[in-house]
């Protein structure tokens, strides 16, 4: 079975697909979003986070750090994040909690286990597994070992995908996969670059590729003002989505493909401090209901079965 | 007032006109009360020129003001000043009945409220003469509560009640009266008679002082229901009710009756007996859907008492009916503190649940609670009863059911504090000389002086049976349950056919994790010595390192987070407690039945609790019923709590009810409905037996704990009762919050 690491697993998850499940959060995602709020899943990589504010300053960690990373001056703690090799001895002896390993080797076996736990529920509720991101594409051994043990339990799955993988990787989930979920962010190849990192080339081709198959497909867009919000490239996002169900259709299949509306917030920004990271959408605000249900109005004019989550 | 006006007020407008006119009462309250750390039970005050306040002990530990009258005297039969026996409450309590000032609101559907509690008129509350020294020593050790003195906290059949009527239920003495000729019976019939003619003499001036409220009111609306309420009560004086508005004035005066005589009154399966009487006038065509929730909201505006909705009948079929939607909707209608259950399970309707969590996610006022009655009545036949039998038991407490009117139970009344078990244990062996200190020391002697404290419970209990009838006998539950006018024995002393007495235990993740903190920093990791931590403790975790020490040791993977070792002491604890409950009776043979249920005497119990390992400080409350305590993972997970509560059942009948808080920000829809329902159907399907839910906005409720003046409406379900979050003391307000905050 294999390992890889995994930064967080959310019990109770009833917005991530269909009835009461579990999302496992798998690190790594080669996508930029300024406005990500899982920015601990970036790195592929185990990272030190460190919350101030919750620091005591007894100097514990000062003293089993074996790179010297942490220093206590006149009673006041630094963290030197460049010297730190996660080695993670200062986690165990942090009595405030103020450090916290983000990222943890796990086989899938360990992971089923944590998903087994609430199998009632998903019984009960028509819920499962989501595997989500970080970008499960980008480690698609793991995620097939765990999705195909989650379908030998009976435990129903789905997979959050930004779609920026190989069409090989989210080949080889597709038979393991019961709902596919992912993200449409921008069309406009250069605008979505700049936003993202990353050109969306692949990602429509990803799309197009996952609408081939008979997966329930669900796509989402995260609402970013000044972003995506722009009628002009919302109604993109929606004419792409628009084809994709006219192929379906054409094909006589009659899986279905439905739209999501996420509306931005800034639920993360104190991670980003804690990691190091520059938060660079402080100054946008999320939008309003009224630009929300505008869209959706959109949306759903144009034949999309929309909603907002 | 209402003026005159020439358009009649709809239903829902008087609703708010007595919702407004509750409001008025309660802020009164407030203002001249304080905190009020319970049930918000609808009393209301004295005219403030009769207005007399005493200082009297809440349920929460911390001590309230109750109002009395200052025009009423009791008689006292005893040198200790207090009031003992049958004879001499009910004539005192006759005496209070007859000096009750009336009350008829015009806008009401039905009259009547209670301006005190006679309790608070009783010092002291027990009689001398049966003193326990015996008892006593081991009972402060442990710091049980031990159920001698405890009242009511059973539940009647009020359908006795309903079909004789008052003049009915005199009848009904003076003819047991005559069988029963021993000076036991001859008192309580005495007891029970004034009782009967102090509230026929109630409801008399009632129905005269609505006739003289018509004759000068303008409003030909309100004048015409003034005449109508004349006229229920000029027939209630004697007769058994007719119609369903008459049922539900019987019910409120029963219901009145109790709380003012002892905070009795369990409603029960009100969906079941009030059920002929709306089937009766909806086939004559005298009532509509609209005036029933009107009459059911009536009642809630003036007791707030627990109610049972649907569930099985003895032969397992569900006997939800479209009253059960309508009392749901009553309270709906009022968004003030009620205690409506909801039964689920298997044969039940569906949608009754599904109704349930919609009101819940509109109303947000921890309306209603949920009742796993497959669980609890299978439970209840473990004890050796038929399950015909064990599904007849109704929800009627704030954690609890009895069968109506043949079961004596003190539910509610008498817990152990498993925190301060602990402490007794651990304080023991570090004082030991010879002991080489090790968890598995401290478990033994805990399982030791556990099973030595459930014996004093059992001594406690048998004192109270042989000797509660003499001190304050259950005169308002006795008119209403099965034996004890035929038998001429009070409840409490042989008048009902089954003695189940409840014994709670409390604290059971304080002290589930303090063994697993143990067992991690001090035994596997060895951070810590013993005497290092006995230190620590004793110093309340005193100095820098004290706080360090307390911060590790509360940082571990404690009860809640799912297979840990916290999790294991949790189950072992339960099952323990259980098996030393259920392993003999009472001396005197009567059963034990054990739950986990702390009510809000938390705090209390904590006040009387030294530092535990677990990182809690020297006083704080302990944890909560058979919860968690708050930040027990850091996802907060519902379906985690739910697990680890559903784990720790002990599983003869009484609950350990969920409390649980869920993020407003997840009700946005139907499919949220759909998965909180699947959420409360999972955990009866794996043994859960009850939950208490609230879904509140995090910033309302930090806003409402600065200035809770600010927020008057807002209803929270503080454990099995609910109440205006106002209305609690600064540290029970604090607990909600930390419930609420929890997870952040």
């Amino acid at each position: 079975m294999s390992k890889d690491l995994v930064f967080h697993i959310q019990r109770f998850s009833i917005h991530d697909g269909p009835g009461i499940r579990t999302t496992v959060f798998l690190k790594g995602c080669a996508m930029q979003c300024f406005w990500c709020h899982n920015p601990e899943g970036r790195h592929p990589y185990r990272e030190l986070q460190y919350y101030a504010s919750r620091c005591i300053a007894c100097g514990e960690c000062v003293r089993v750090c074996p790179s010297n990373a942490h220093e206590l001056v006149q009673g006041v703690h630094t963290f030197l994040r460049d010297r730190c090799t996660t080695h993670g001895a200062c986690v165990d002896v942090c009595c405030s909690g103020a450090l916290e390993m983000n990222g943890r080797e796990m086989s899938a076996e360990e992971v089923l286990d944590e998903i087994l736990q609430d199998k009632p529920f998903y019984d009960n509720s028509g819920g499962g597994v989501t595997l989500s991101g970080g970008e499960p594409g980008l480690s698609a051994k793991f995620s097939k070992d765990i999705l195909s043990r989650c379908k030998e339990e009976g435990v129903a799955t789905a997979i959050e995908t930004c779609g920026y993988c190989s069409a090989e990787a989210l080949k080889t989930l597709i038979p393991v996969t019961d709902l596919f979920m992912m993200d449409l962010k921008l069309m406009t190849p250069e605008r979505h670059a700049e936003a993202t990192g990353n050109s969306n080339e692949r990602i429509l081709e990803n799309a197009r590729m996952l609408a081939g198959t008979d997966r329930p497909l669900i796509f989402r867009t995260p609402i970013v003002p000044s972003v995506n919000d722009l009628t002009e490239e919302f109604t993109g996002i929606v004419g792409f989505i628009h084809e994709l169900m006219a192929l379906r259709h054409a094909q006589g299949s009659t899986a279905s493909i439905t739209y999501e509306l996420l509306a931005f917030h800034k639920l993360g920004s104190d991670k980003y401090l804690s990691l190091g990271m520059e938060y660079t959408a402080s100054h946008i605000e999320p939008p309003t209901k009224e630009v929300m249900q505008n869209l959706l109005a959109i949306a759903r004019d144009a034949g999309v079965a929309a909603r907002i989550r | 007032m209402v003026s005159a006006s020439p358009r009649a007020l709809s239903y829902q407008e008087r609703i708010d006109l007595l919702r407004a006119t509750k409001k008025r009462h309660t802020e009164e309250k407030w203002r001249v009360l304080g905190s009020i750390d319970m049930d918000d039970n609808g009393i209301i005050l004295p005219p403030l020129e009769t207005l007399r306040c005493v200082e009297v002990m809440g349920g929460s530990g911390v001590p309230m003001k109750d109002a009395l009258f200052s025009t009423f005297t009791p008689k006292s039969n005893h040198p200790s000043g207090g009031i003992f026996g049958a004879r001499a409450c009910g004539e005192n309590y006759r005496a209070l009945l007859e000096m009750h000032p009336t009350y008829v609101d015009p806008v009401s559907s039905l009259a009547g409220c209670y301006m005190v509690n006679f309790l608070s008129y009783r010092t002291p509350q027990w009689n001398p003469d049966f003193d326990y020294p015996h008892l006593r020593p081991e009972q402060q050790l442990y710091g049980l509560h031990h159920g001698i003195g405890a009242v009511q906290h059973f539940c009647q059949d009020m359908t006795i009640g309903l079909s004789l009527g008052w003049e009915g239920l005199r009848r009904k003495i003076l003819t047991f009266r005559s069988v029963n000729t021993d000076d036991e019976a001859q008192e309580l019939y005495d007891g029970l008679e004034h009782f009967v003619l102090g509230m026929q003499n109630w409801i008399g001036r009632t129905a005269a002082a609505a006739r003289e409220m018509a004759a000068s009111e303008a409003n030909p609306q309100l004048r015409e229901n003034l005449l109508q309420i004349a006229a229920i009560n000029d027939h209630l004086v004697h007769e058994p009710p007719r119609t369903f508005r008459e049922a539900c004035q019987w019910m409120l005066w029963y219901q009145l009756s109790g709380k003012m005589y002892n905070m009795g009154g369990s409603l029960g399966r009100i969906d079941q007996f009030l059920y002929p009487y709306y089937q009766r006038d909806k086939q004559l065509g005298t009532l509509e859907d609209e005036e029933a929730v009107f009459h059911i909201a009536c009642h809630f505006l003036m007791d707030t008492s627990y109610t049972q909705l649907g569930g099985p009948d003895s032969l397992h079929e569900d006997t939800t009916n479209p009253l059960s939607y309508l009392v749901l909707e009553a309270a709906h209608r009022l968004k003030i503190p009620v205690n409506v259950g909801v039964c689920v399970g298997e044969h039940i309707d569906p949608q009754l649940l599904r109704r349930g969590v919609e009101i819940m996610f509109q109303d947000k006022t921890g309306i209603p609670k949920f009742l796993g009655v497959d669980r609890t009545s299978e439970g209840f036949a473990r004890n050796g009863y038929p399950m015909t039998l064990a599904r007849e038991r109704a929800y009627s407490g704030c954690h609890w059911s009895a069968l109506p009117g043949r079961e004596y139970t003190v539910n509610d009344c008498v817990k152990i504090n498993f925190a301060r078990v602990f402490e007794v244990a651990f304080q023991e062996m570090m004082d030991d000389a010879h002991a080489q200190p090790s968890v598995s020391d401290l478990w033994n002697r805990f399982e030791k002086h556990l099973r030595r404290a459930a014996a004093v419970i059992g001594e406690s209990l048998d004192f109270q049976i042989d000797h509660m009838y003499r001190v304050y006998p259950e005169l308002h539950m006795d008119l209403l349950c099965h034996g004890p006018i035929e038998r001429g024995r009070d409840a409490s002393h042989g008048g009902v056919e089954y003695v189940n007495l409840c014994v709670d235990g409390s604290g059971l993740a304080t002290t589930a994790d303090s063994f697993a903190a143990l067992e991690q920093r001090v035994e596997k990791e060895e951070r810590f010595t013993w005497q290092q931590i006995a230190a620590f403790l004793k110093s309340d975790w005193e100095g820098p390192e004290g706080e360090r020490a307390r911060l590790l040791m509360h940082r571990i993977p404690r009860y809640g987070s799912g297979r840990s070792c916290a999790d294991a002491y949790a189950s072992r604890i339960a099952s323990t407690f259980t098996t030393i409950i259920k392993e003999k009776p009472t001396p005197r043979g009567f059963n034990m039945i054990p739950g986990l249920f702390s009510w809000a005497a938390n705090l209390a119990m904590g006040a009387d609790v030294g530092a535990t390992p677990n990182g809690r400080h020297a006083k704080e409350r302990i944890s909560h019923g058979p919860n968690p305590d708050p930040g027990f993972r850091k996802d907060a997970a519902p379906t985690a709590l739910a697990l680890a509560v559903a784990a720790v059942q002990p599983g003869y009948g009484n609950t350990a009810p969920m409390q649980i808080e869920l993020d407003p920000g997840l009700s946005k829809g139907e499919e949220d409905i759909g998965n909180v329902a699947a959420l409360i159907r999972t955990h009866f399907d794996l043994g859960g037996t009850q939950i208490n839910m609230n879904i509140l906005d995090k910033k309302t409720i930090l806003e409402a704990h600065k200035d809770p003046s600010k927020y008057p409406d807002l209803v929270v379900r503080v454990t099995g009762f609910s109440a205006y979050f106002a209305s609690l003391s600064p540290g029970i307000r604090q607990m909600v919050v930390d419930r609420i905050l929890a997870g952040e």
